[in-house]
């Protein structure tokens, strides 16, 4: 008997009894969807630090953390410029490189007609807008021209409107930073991210930045590679150059990925684990159910098992009619589950604005597992229909 | 064809060992229409499920084409079930969640035969007891006549050498039961050896041979006509 026939056996069997059939399998729904929607929830969490931190863009920031000794030595060091021209140069030169972000920022005062307030001054190279993702909603965003002629251009954040313009028009309007003045070309769009600050945020080219300063000063680079891991020996590289080429010793770092995750792991293995446990006991009640359940009906049928096995059924074939019926039935309560578990993933990733990541081995994984419930609490049922006398069965003696 | 060597079987009822059959010698020739005939609790239902295979004697050896069936294993006895017996009973025994198609198709599925054989030899066996019309109607739905024809369409598809009917008109009425009979009859001018149980006289006019049994005992068999011991 072929197992085609066995599971149009069991799925005819199962319909018979739909009532009985749903409510058998509500505990392996529940295991297998909150398992599935667990392991959504923690890959997309992970996907989402990932992307801030590495940025969809696959960049990393270097920064310069100065030794003990040097602080000691210099307590501004810091503070100090931490990157060259001549730095950004020799770094664009490693292979893994593919672009380099440059900024320099300064908090200062911003004044426009007699009004002044506090500001975020971000001197940006070409691609920073890009890499980091700002967009403007009103106006234009910084052009090519502006950065390397070293116009006074400036795109803000909508705060200033009510800081300085009493919430008029700001497009066009000639601001002063250091007393300097710069012309507004564009308005930020807001951003919806977890690290969005909602302070006064200025962006200007670099050039302009270290001429309104008076400063040759970087103070932070990104490198952005083509491949997460290029991305790692990028890093590596071009620390290694800075630190031979500013003669410090692991002064020049990267963000250290690893530990951020490792944090973030820790969260989140937590609540694998109570989540898991409740997965783990519903799964095991659900069997129990389902064990049950076939139990019952081992009992109500065992005439048809008598006729079957009068029919010529060996007591394999009545055992394998019984286990894939158990099977099949937790295999529904596996299917609706991983609905529930990646339908509510979605929903939660939709709702915290984090990537949705179902993956593929994880519903392969959820089918087999609630398969494997099937089999092990199956069992027992499908070997006592396997064992019936079929005198006794067929209602004789 | 069929020979049972002093067959005995024993129950063991709360410790005490209950005689249901006691030293049964049986023998029955391919293509003879038997029945077996005594009162209830005779132990004819022991003998007959004993010659089904469905149980196995305490003693003795049942011999089925020469060969001794009696110490076979499980898998062969399901096997010998299968292909070499047709089963029809008193209560029909017609698996309710299946259509008269599907019900008479079972014993070809474990039988192992393709689809579109079953599928053919199904309706072929479902024409041959006049039900051609009925063959996608679920037992439920038929009349008690009905539902034993499809057993007995069940009980041919397999092409068994043997069918073996236990009691089989004991639910029907005497109208209904003539034409289970003369089905019976019909099967039995093919070729098919029939052995069926029963209590009622008038059935044993369809026999070549009569068996009597009475307190585990076979008390005597007939052959038309004449008597013997």
């Amino acid at each position: 008997m072929s197992i085609f026939e066995n599971i149009k056996m069991a799925l005819s069997s199962i319909f018979t009894h739909k009532l009985r059939s749903s409510l058998t399998i509500i505990g392996i729904i529940i295991g297998v969807g909150s398992v599935i929607a667990v392991v959504a929830v923690g890959k997309s969490g992970e996907a989402m630090l990932k992307s801030q931190f590495v940025g969809e863009k696959n960049t990393i920031e270097l920064y310069y953390n100065p030794s003990e000794e040097e602080l000691q030595a210099n307590p501004n060091s810091l503070l100090e410029a931490s990157f060259t021209f001549q730095d950004i140069r020799t770094i664009e030169n490693i292979s893994e490189v593919q672009r380099i972000v440059a900024s320099s920022s300064e908090r200062t005062k911003v004044s426009y007609k007699g009004k002044s307030t506090n500001g975020l001054i971000t001197g940006v190279s070409d691609i920073y807008m890009e890499v980091n993702q700002l967009k403007v909603s009103s106006g234009r965003m910084l052009l090519s021209r502006d950065f390397f002629a070293g116009n006074r251009t400036a795109v803000v954040s909508e705060s200033f409107r009510d800081e300085l313009f009493d919430n008029d028009e700001m497009m066009g309007k000639i601001i002063y930073i250091e007393s300097q003045p710069v012309e507004i070309v564009g308005v930020l769009k807001e951003e919806k991210n977890i690290f969005a600050f909602d302070s006064n945020a200025i962006y200007l080219p670099l050039k302009t930045w270290q001429s309104i300063f008076s400063s040759t000063a970087i103070s932070e680079i990104s490198i952005q590679a083509e491949t997460p891991e290029n991305l790692r020996l990028a890093g590596e590289k071009a620390t290694n150059i800075l630190n031979r080429i500013h003669n410090k010793e692991d002064a020049y770092q990267v963000m250290n990925m690893e530990e951020i995750a490792d944090g973030v792991a820790k969260v989140t293995n937590i609540m694998t684990i109570i989540i898991g446990s409740i997965a783990g006991i519903s799964l095991f009640v659900g069997g129990i159910g389902v064990m049950n359940i076939m139990l019952v009906s081992v009992t109500e049928r065992t005439r048809e098992i008598g006729i079957r096995m009068s029919l010529g059924a060996t007591r394999e074939q009545i055992l394998t009619q019984f286990l894939i019926e158990s099977i099949v039935l937790t295999l529904f309560g596996g299917l609706i589950g991983i609905l529930f578990g990646t339908g509510g993933a979605m929903i939660f990733s939709y709702v915290a604005g984090w990537p949705s990541l179902i993956s593929l081995p994880v519903i392969i994984g959820g089918i087999l597992f609630s398969m494997l419930i099937g089999t092990i609490f199956g069992i027992m049922p499908a070997r006592k229909a396997a064992r019936m006398d079929p005198i006794q069965a067929l209602g004789y003696g | 064809m069929i020979y049972l060597d002093s067959i005995s079987k024993n129950y063991n009822l709360g410790g005490k060992q209950m005689k249901v059959l006691n030293s049964v010698h049986l023998q029955i020739k391919q293509g003879e229409f038997a029945v077996i005939m005594g009162p209830s609790g005779s132990g004819k239902s022991t003998l007959m499920n004993i010659l089904g295979c469905l149980d196995r004697p305490t003693s003795g050896d049942y011999w089925l084409n020469n060969k001794v069936v009696s110490s076979y294993e499980e898998k062969e006895l399901a096997n010998v079930r299968n292909r070499s017996f047709g089963f029809v009973f008193q209560q029909f025994h017609l698996l309710p969640r299946l259509t008269a198609f599907q019900n008479v198709a079972l014993p070809m599925i474990y039988a192992g035969l393709p689809k579109d054989e079953r599928s053919k030899r199904a309706i072929a066996a479902l024409k041959k007891v006049g039900l051609a019309d009925h063959i996608n109607y679920f037992p439920n739905e038929l009349s008690g006549g009905q539902k034993q024809r499809v057993a007995i369409a069940r009980s041919i598809v397999n092409q068994p050498q043997i069918i073996l009917a236990d009691e089989p008109t004991g639910s029907l009425d005497t109208t209904t039961s003539r034409q289970i009979m003369d089905l019976f009859s019909m099967l039995h001018g093919e070729g098919t050896t029939i052995i069926l149980v029963t209590h009622e006289m008038w059935i044993s006019k369809y026999a070549d041979k009569k068996i009597f049994v009475r307190d585990g005992i076979v008390t005597g068999s007939e052959y038309k006509g004449e008597i013997s011991t």
